[in-house]
Formats: C-alpha cells, structure tokens, sequence
C-alpha cells in the first residue's frame, strides 16, 4: 500500500526540459481541482465531527444548545455508571457468542463449496442470499421464528421441548440467539474470502499429504487450516469490529431487554444521545467505542504489515 | 452511514485477483477437481447433503416471508396450517395505506443518489491521487484512509448536532449529504486507476484532451469494473442502513423503509402486513443480486469491500 511516487510521473518527461515548471504546476492545480470535492467531503463530515466528537466529550451538551465545559467529568461519570460497564459485558458476551459461531458457519461453508464439482454457484447463491437482506429484514424474520407461537417453538414442542424464550428469556440465551440473526445475515461474506483463500492454496501440498496417507481431518488440520491461518485472523478481526456495533437487530427484536439483557454499547450511545438528548455524554460512549475499534484495527494492521504491499 | 470500521482493504489471499468460480484458464485449480475424476462420485454426496441443509437454514426463513406476506389476512398460515390460497392483497393494501411509497421512495433516493455521488467524487478523486503530483498528495490519501478506523458511531452526535444546525433533520440532503464520505470508494478506484497503463495518458496527453476529457472519456470507461462492484456494495450500504437514517429521518417526509419497517414492527399492524413490507423491502436487493451475481463475488473474493 505504498505509494509510487514515480508512478504519475509520464515516462517520456526527463527533467530540466523547459516548460517543465509550467506544467508541472498545471498538473498540481488539475490534481487539486479534481480532489477538492473529496477533501471538502470529508472536512466536513469526517475531520470536523471527529474532532468535534472528542471536543464534545468534555462538555454538557444539551438540545437547546446550552455547552459548559467539564473537561474528563463524563468520563469519569462513565466509568462509574454501572449502565455502561452492564453494556460494555454485555457487548462483550455477544462478541464472544457472535465471532466463534460466524466463523465457524462461514468456514464449514466454505470448505464444503470448495469440495464441490458442480454446482457449486448454485450452493454459493443459495448460502450468501441472506446477506443481501437488511439486519431490520433478519430481525423481523427472526422475531417470528423465535416468537413463543413461532415456527421454531411450534417444532420444539412437537418433540417434547416446550417453549424456549429464545429473545426473552435469560441473557445469554437472548444474546446467543441476537448473535445467531447476525450471523445469518453476515455469513456469507466471510464464507467468500474464506473460499477465495481456499481457492489459494497450491493442490500440490494437498496431492503431496493424500499420498502420504493423510485422510481428510488431518489434511484439514496440518495443512488447509495453517495455511489458511492469516485468512481466518483478518475475518476475525473484521468481525469483531462488526460485533461492538451490535444495535439494529437490537433495536428491531428486543429493544435493549429483557432487563437490559441486550443493552449493547451502541444502544446505550442511542439512548443517551437521542432519548435523555444528553449529546456530551454519548459523544464520551462514541469516543469509547472509537478506542476499542482502534486498537482492533491497529492489531490487524501490525499483522498483515508487509504482506500486501503491491 | 455504512459500517466504515471493518479495514477490509487488503485480503491477503487474492493470489492473482481470480474468482473462486473456476474461470477457464486460472492458473490455480481447486484441488478436489482431480480427486473426483477417478471415484464413481469422489466423495461429493456428503458435502451436497451438507449444503441442502445450510441452504434450508438460510433460504428457508426468506420463503416464510415470501409466504407469509402472500397469505390472507387474519387466516390460518404457517407454522400452523399452509395458506388456504394466496393473494397479492397485502402486497397492494400496503402500498395504498400509509406511508409505505414515501418509505420506499425515500429509501430510493436516499441509495441512488449517493451511489451516483460517491462514485462521482472518489473516482475524480482517485484519479488525481493516482495520476497527478501536488503538493500534499499522500497527506490526503493517507487522511482519508485514516477515517477507516473510526466507526460512524463515533461520529453520530456530532454529525446530528451539524445536520441540525443547517435545518436538515427530517430532510433527504441531511440524510445523503455525511454518507458521501466514503473512504473505502477513493481507495479501491485509486488502486485500480493507478495500474491502468501509463501509455494511455501519456497518448491522451499527446492528443491534446483537457484533464477533464481525459477524466470521462478514458478513465471512466476504464474502471467501470470496479464501478460497478461499488455501485451494488453502496447500494446496499444505503437501502439497508438503519442507525443514521432512524436519528436523521424521523418523520414520513425523510423516513427510509428500514426505519418505517422497524416502526411498523412496534405497532399493531398485522403481521402479514409487516411481511409484505419486508418482502417489498428486499426485492430490489434480490434483482441486483441476481443481475449482478458475479460482480458481488468478484469483489469481495478480489478487494475485500464490506458491508
């Protein structure tokens, strides 16, 4: 991802030529034109606002405009109020539940397309149309399949089980069962790149380890889960960053309950920002989240330095 | 606003950028091609059983809405009994009653234009970040590239307090106007107009074309790929987005149809009627999709865009 100084330079231009100067600066002012409804886009609604993120944290920041400066007191009011760290266990929880099961769904996907002969657009379409759908389309699906009168429990019930109150029973049955929407929705992408990178792997060292005798478990296991090992670490990462913005499905199936059993982190920056209108307090859970995402990224950008330079 | 904190700018496994569909002439083969050519069936039944129940997991939910919305009002339908008939009734009582076609038009607006928009600006962007030398050239693209990293969550209040101080909650420009920054656009064309041949610039240049004809008539052109691949991924950013458009739209005039379903949701509307406007919600997603299907595939497999 560097980038090639020498790339924009026309081959045929040699320096010292006269008339260089001229057109070097015409290139520079065509440059600047060209990129100045960019640089004013994200002026605008990137720079300003992160700034303005970080500035607001420090202030009360209420609807009619009223600001006193408070300098950390929202953080500290943050890192005392038990809504926030029940938000933050609770995000955590879904992350925990939400990773392992995408990731595994989108790799057994992955592994069975790849063994396909034909047919396999087929079996790719079919797995990665939930993708398309909006997390408010997943929820609302999913809210009837796990209603008490729903599909699913109309099937529980037929062997016995009774109902299971998949979105109102305890937490972590309604955060495994939120983590299961999302990832039913989200797969299919990861199954994607987990596929590309199957599709990368040399058949000479899969021939080599049949011939040794290797049968299909430990081929997996040896050689297509190592080399698949930077794969599964990106899509890791990525869905993790995914799992601490948890809320439309929150929104849509539970509304943060029952009893703040899927109050997510985002929830509460809603609600904070746009039901109590408190602005410089949820910009303080914004700046939270943007730490934590931070270092997310920052790890996997120290893992893949150097291996994409092109 | 999309999801911008996911990096997904570099896969690490394109190898040569080919797709994962078996293109004729790829120089990497799917291993278990060959295995398959001695045994009767070499091994394919399980897999395929497999994958009929993946399948059923994730298509059958999508049919329960197709059903759902196509079955009478107030009659016995599924988990219970099948429909008796179906009818089109609350697909069209939808679309009369409320505010559903303002939804809809809203949610239309609010994803063309910003595809139309973004891929405007970041491809004339890209090009000068990948073809012309000024100064403070890598400030700018390293800034934007930056802006990866920091979610729209973070950024959500103070975006609200400036669109609110222009006068534009409830409005579509206020809804459209911060989406336009969309940094993973400038890269990716930046990437692909950046190893577009030297020679035809430097014959554009020869010929005597102004910047911006060279701009339209030889750039444009030549990254319609990559345009189109982020024309799908920005439209489906947009149509199915729900935070910024639920804090920014909150009335009918600039609601989308995701905020209007989520409402709908809340209220006693029936539920067959909640299914013909998810149905209709998703519909465009699904032609675009089968229009463009290996478009889709491509780019995630080759760039990594995520939604």
């Amino acid at each position: 991802m560097s980038v090639p100084t020498a790339a924009a330079s026309p081959t045929g231009r040699a320096a010292g030529r006269p008339g260089r100067t001229a057109s070097r600066r015409r290139e520079a002012i065509a440059g600047l034109l060209f990129v100045l409804p960019t640089i004013v886009i994200f002026v605008v609604f990137k720079f300003i606002p992160i700034g303005g993120a970080g500035a607001m944290s420090l202030t009360q920041y209420r609807l009619n405009g009223d600001v006193t400066f408070l300098g950390a007191e929202n953080y500290t009011r943050l890192f005392a109020d038990p809504h926030f760290w029940q938000s933050l266990g609770v995000t955590l929880g879904y992350v925990c539940i939400f990773v392992p099961l995408i990731i595994v769904v989108s790799l057994v996907g992955a592994l069975l397309l790849n063994r396909l002969v034909r047919a396999s657009g087929v079996f790719r379409a079919l797995l990665f149309v939930p993708y398309l759908s909006s997390f408010v389309l997943a929820g609302i699906i999913w809210k009837w399949i796990f209603a008490a009168d729903g599909p699913l429990n109309a099937a529980l019930d037929g062997v016995g089980l009774g109902p299971v109150p998949f979105l109102t029973g305890e937490a972590w049955l309604v955060l495994a069962s939120l983590a299961m929407v999302a990832a039913w929705k989200g797969f299919g992408y990861s199954m994607l790149i987990f596929l590309a990178g199957l599709k990368a792997q040399p058949a000479e060292v899969h021939e080599a380890a049949r011939i040794d005798g290797a049968g299909n478990w430990k081929s997996f296991w040896h050689i297509t889960l190592p080399l698949l090992k930077p794969v599964v670490f990106f899509v890791l990462v990525i869905e993790t960053i995914v799992g601490f913005q948890v809320f439309d499905t929150i929104y849509v199936m539970t509304g943060g309950g029952p009893a703040r059993a899927s109050y997510s982190l985002i929830y509460f920056l809603f609600d904070q920002g746009f039901r109590f209108f408190d602005f410089g307090y949820a910009a303080a859970i914004g700046i939270v989240l943007f730490a934590i995402v931070l270092i997310l990224s920052l790890i996997q950008r120290r893992f893949f330095e150097g291996k994409d330079e092109q | 606003m999309t999801s911008t904190a996911s990096l997904a700018l570099d896969v690490p496994v394109t190898g040569d950028g080919t797709l994962p569909t078996g293109t004729p002439g790829s120089s990497v083969r799917p291993p278990r091609r060959r295995r398959s050519r001695g045994g009767a069936d070499g091994g394919q039944t399980w897999p395929i059983v497999a994958l009929v129940v993946i399948s059923l997991f994730t298509v059958a939910p999508l049919i329960a809405v197709i059903v759902l919305a196509l079955s009478p009002e107030d009659a016995p339908t599924i988990p219970y009994a099948l429909p008796s008939e179906l009818t089109f009734d609350n697909l069209v009582r939808i679309f009369n009653v409320g505010e559903f076609p303002l939804w809809f038009w809203n949610s239309l607006v609010y994803s063309v234009v910003s595809v139309v928009l973004v891929l405007l600006t970041a491809s004339m962007a890209a090009y000068a970040l990948a073809r012309k030398r000024f100064p403070g050239r890598n400030l700018v693209l390293w800034s934007i590239v930056a802006t990866l990293m920091v979610p729209m969550q973070a950024t959500l209040i103070p975006t609200f307090i400036m669109i609110a101080g222009w006068g534009g909650v409830n409005t579509l420009w206020g809804l459209i106007l911060p989406t336009l920054a969309n940094a993973q656009a400038v890269f990716l064309i930046r990437q692909f107009v950046r190893d577009l041949p030297d020679e035809l610039f430097d014959a554009a240049r020869i010929d005597g074309a102004g910047e911006w004809r060279t701009f339209v008539a030889i750039v444009l052109p030549l990254i319609r790929p990559v345009l189109a691949t982020l024309a799908i991924f920005v439209f489906l950013w947009h149509w199915n987005d729900l935070l910024w458009p639920l804090v920014i739209g909150q009335s009918d005039e600039a609601r989308t149809l995701t905020v209007g379903l989520a409402s709908l949701n809340t209220e006693t509307v029936s539920n067959s009627s909640i299914m013909a406007a998810a149905l209709i919600s998703f519909i465009p997603c699904l032609v675009i999709f089968i229009v463009l299907q290996r478009h889709i595939v491509a780019s995630i497999t080759s760039s990594g865009v995520k939604g």
